[in-house]
């Protein structure tokens, strides 16, 4: 029984969260276009009637009171129309909204938290009722008739359910066509009766949802009682008489009761053709009336969460899975990689002949395993946009505070990524497009006009993909960084290390980056503290990822995150070195050869070049490089990999090729990133078929580290 | 090992936690049993280039890369050959999972909070927190295992 409201509350949660999520973005959107559309008001008006019922439903009542008093000032915007709103009433309207969002927000974390909630919102309420009061008394009648409306609304819960709704089975269609006698179409060929689930409340908004849910997917159709939205009294004809849709066609029919038998609360359903053919429907009515229990047991046991089928009939081929359970899976799947791999190269089988039947299921094995890996992989995989919308509403609360106009343009939104990447970049997306705000746009639009430039601002927030890493760069049009004020600031924290004058530009920019770093004097309420960028800095790396800024004074800076996929299958050409096994991605190899002592052209300090198709290209050792201990250090002996990344393109020295093999990615452990490990042309590791550990290389930082160390 | 065990069981307060002690250059060090998540010995480590010396490598813990470092070269001992006493402990502190490779592992202590000293000022090491003499005379020094993890 715990164990059911803990699946309550979860349901209840990830549901409100994503309706205020949706609320969110809704609202900033009608904001930059400066008013509501008649379908924004009505999808507020749904979202907030939806976190009413919920919340009435888990007894949380601050939430329902704020949301019920939402609805009510929707309905009465609804009902007048959006022109009965002047300009002033909409900011002060979107105002309300946003801070009743964040209202709302904070008392759902507060149920995350397990934390009382707060038992009074008088505050907010009573300025959301003299909003609407505001907004009416022009219109005093109207004011009235929302008003009534209202009233039967917040009896509603305690209406007694009267009668419970006859068995479906022992239907009369005599009766049934009695009833419909008052259905203004009566002429339609099928009719379909629902009950709902007994006890749901609200019958008759229940059945508007249903009717808006399936007037979306394009079904024609009339239903009975027709007043359903406006008239809550329609609730005990519907619980008697059950409510009925009529179609014209068999199809429509048919297509909708696969959408209603996906729904909640639908207790049990029942096709009924018209009386003229009613001989021949009287077969076809029990089947679906036989179904019917087996609906009503699934859809009460799997989806608990009042009302929330009903507005998203499309979304009910998703499922929400434990994040943990999707890990586990993605773990075992990894290893079951491996060891498959183990077993078709197990030394055991190398000398057996005539294997055609073994190989042929290894084969096999191989395929499913891959398209098993491929499936894993992409369950985990979410578009960034969740987080990316976020940052709409920072940019518009801290546009209003600091008075700077600046404007979000987001790309490549769709890009997808690791679950566990976009929950770890959100904060330091965030912390970044604070920063730009506070200290990166001009504080005046007349600074901007002054320096060339469009006055209102812009921050570009961009994702996308290469083949091993994502890349997030959030760029502003700003002054950019000056680079003696970053250093006399790091001089006075205390933070050089070095003369200043040795600092190189990079250098001086990879300052803001460290810890109790802050180039504001003046600490805001959105950023200045100095704990910002070193935190983005922290949070990146513990998902293996790096952050670089570049800035040109005047023009901007930009902040870039990149970030490997956490496990990701690379193609590798396995290569010795000594006793270490080390991997390349094979995107990066051009070719492998042999060559001979006297290609070997030496430059002034000594360094190997080799000329391939009519270029020159350096020669690294890599057992020089990582110093290993080999015998292979004639360059006869070994074997030369051009590798390219980039714009670098280079051959390596290597003991001998092992082999290509389908390597999976793991990261380095946390621990080694503090040696910045990233710098010395290592990227991961993977874990061989013997239970070796071979490094995957990093093709372009290798170039670096061996140029540095040169 | 036991004796003591029981002895120190006995005497100590609610206020207690277990180490593990184990010796590294003829000291003796003591980790919390909180940490440690194995104790492991002959692991086939591949070694990482470009780190510092007492890094020695990463292992393959059932699947889970597990870097491991030598204690004694972490202190600035001098290295020695490893004998067949040698092993690794593998600690997750804070999930973060490290393995460090000890001279030899003694035994399971009950250690009081209350009769944990603060190390004196001036032989300040980075990586003890505390020490703490024990009933045969030796002095434990206990490991800072979150320092140990979080340097750079």
């Amino acid at each position: 029984m715990d164990n059911g409201m803990d699946n309550m509350l979860d349901m209840y949660l990830f549901e409100t969260n994503s309706l205020l999520e949706q609320l969110d973005e809704l609202l900033i959107e009608a904001e930059k276009a400066g008013d509501f559309t008649v379908d924004d008001v009505n999808e507020i008006f749904r979202i907030m009637h939806t976190v009413k019922g919920s919340s009435a439903m888990m007894e949380f009542s601050s939430l329902m009171q704020i949301a019920h008093h939402i609805e009510d000032l929707f309905f009465f915007i609804r009902e007048n129309g959006l022109d009965s709103l002047d300009i002033s009433h909409k900011s002060t309207l979107f105002d309300l909204m946003f801070r009743s969002t964040d209202m709302l927000r904070a008392e759902v974390s507060k149920v995350e938290n397990n934390e009382p909630l707060s038992d009074n919102v008088d505050n907010l309420t009573q300025e959301i009722n003299s909003f609407l009061k505001k907004i009416s008394k022009d219109n005093t009648q109207k004011d009235a008739e929302a008003k009534s409306e209202k009233a039967p609304e917040q009896k509603k819960p305690e209406e007694p359910k009267k009668v419970s709704a006859p068995a479906v089975q022992a239907a009369n269609l005599d009766e049934i066509r009695m009833d419909l006698a008052e259905c203004p179409d009566d002429n339609a060929a099928f009719f379909l009766r629902l009950f709902f689930d007994e006890g749901c409340g609200m019958e008759n908004l229940r059945a508007f949802m249903l009717i808006s849910a399936l007037k979306e997917s394009g079904l024609e159709f009339n239903y009975y009682p027709s007043d359903i939205e406006t008239n809550s009294q329609t609730c005990a004809t519907i619980i008697e008489k059950g409510f009925f849709l009529t179609f014209e066609s068999k199809n429509d029919a048919e297509s909708a009761i696969t959408q209603v038998s996906n729904l909640n609360n639908i207790r049990s359903y029942e096709l009924i053709e018209n009386v003229r053919v009613k001989n021949a429907a009287a077969d076809e009515a029990q089947a679906p009336a036989a179904t019917a229990p087996a609906v009503r047991e699934s859809a009460a046991a799997s989806a608990p969460a009042a009302a929330s089928g009903h507005q998203t009939p499309n979304k009910q081929n998703l499922i929400s899975v434990n994040l943990a359970k999707l890990d586990n899976l993605v773990a075992i799947v990894g290893e079951i990689v491996i060891t498959e791999s183990m077993v078709t190269s197990s030394p055991d089988i190398q000398n057996l002949k005539n294997m055609d039947n073994f190989l042929k299921a290894t084969r096999q094995l191989r395929k499913l395993t891959d398209d098993l890996q491929d499936i894993v992989m992409s369950l985990r995989m979410v578009p960034v946009s969740g987080v990316f919308q976020k940052m709409n509403r920072i940019v518009r609360d801290m546009k209003q505070k600091l008075k700077k106009d600046v404007r979000l343009t987001i790309v490549g939104e769709n890009t997808e990524v690791d679950k566990s990447i976009v929950d770890s970049i959100g904060d330091p997306i965030m912390h970044i497009v604070r920063n730009s705000m506070d200290h990166g746009i001009e504080e005046t639009a007349e600074e901007r006009i002054k320096a060339g430039k469009n006055p209102q601002g812009e921050i570009i927030l961009s994702a996308s993909h290469t083949t091993n890493e994502v890349i997030i760069s959030i760029k502003d049009d700003g002054h950019g960084v000056d680079p003696a004020g970053v250093l006399a600031k790091a001089k006075k924290n205390g933070i050089l290390t070095k003369p200043e004058n040795e600092y190189t530009e990079k250098e001086i920019l990879a300052l803001l980056l460290a810890p109790g770093f802050s180039t504001n004097e003046v600490v805001t309420e959105y950023s200045g503290r100095g704990v910002g960028m070193d935190v983005v800095k922290k949070n990146v790396e513990a998902v293996g990822g790096t952050v670089t800024v570049t800035s040109e004074l005047g023009k901007g800076m930009c902040t870039t995150l990149k970030i490997p996929l956490t496990m990701a299958i690379v193609d590798g050409m396995e290569i010795a070195v000594g006793k270490s096994v080390f991997t390349i991605p094979i995107a990066n190899i051009r070719q492998s050869f042999k060559v001979k002592n006297e290609d070997v052209i030496y430059d002034t300090e000594g360094n190997e070049i080799i000329k391939c198709m009519n270029q020159f290209y350096p020669i690294i050792r890599i057992h020089t490089l990582y110093n290993i201990n080999t015998e292979i250090t004639n360059i006869e002996d070994g074997i030369l990999v051009w590798v390219e990344s980039g714009d670098k393109s280079y051959c390596l020295f290597v003991d001998d090729l092992l082999g290509e093999q389908q390597v999976v990615v793991k990261p380095l452990p946390v621990y080694l990133n503090s040696f910045n490990i990233k710098n010395s042309g290592i990227c991961g590791c993977t874990i061989l078929g013997d239970g070796n550990i071979s490094i995957i290389l990093d093709v372009l930082n290798l170039y670096a580290a061996a140029h540095n160390q040169y | 090992m036991s004796a003591e065990n029981t002895q120190t069981t006995m005497s100590g307060s609610e206020a207690t936690e277990r180490y593990l002690t184990f010796r590294t250059d003829n000291l003796i060090f003591g980790v919390s049993t909180n940490y440690i998540i194995e104790i492991i010995t002959n692991h086939a480590i591949t070694t990482m280039p470009m780190m510092p010396n007492y890094v020695k490598g990463i292992i393959n813990l059932r699947g889970q890369i597990v870097p491991i470092i030598d204690i004694r070269l972490r202190l600035g001992k001098s290295e020695i050959e490893y004998t067949n006493t040698t092993c690794v402990i593998v600690l997750n502190v804070d999930s973060v999972f490290i393995g460090i490779i000890v001279d030899a592992v003694e035994q399971v202590l009950d250690i009081d909070y209350s009769q944990i000293s603060s190390v004196p000022a001036n032989n300040r090491e980075e990586l003890v927190s505390g020490m703490i003499s024990m009933p045969d005379n030796n002095v434990v020094l206990l490991m800072d295992c979150v320092t140990l993890v979080n340097n750079s």
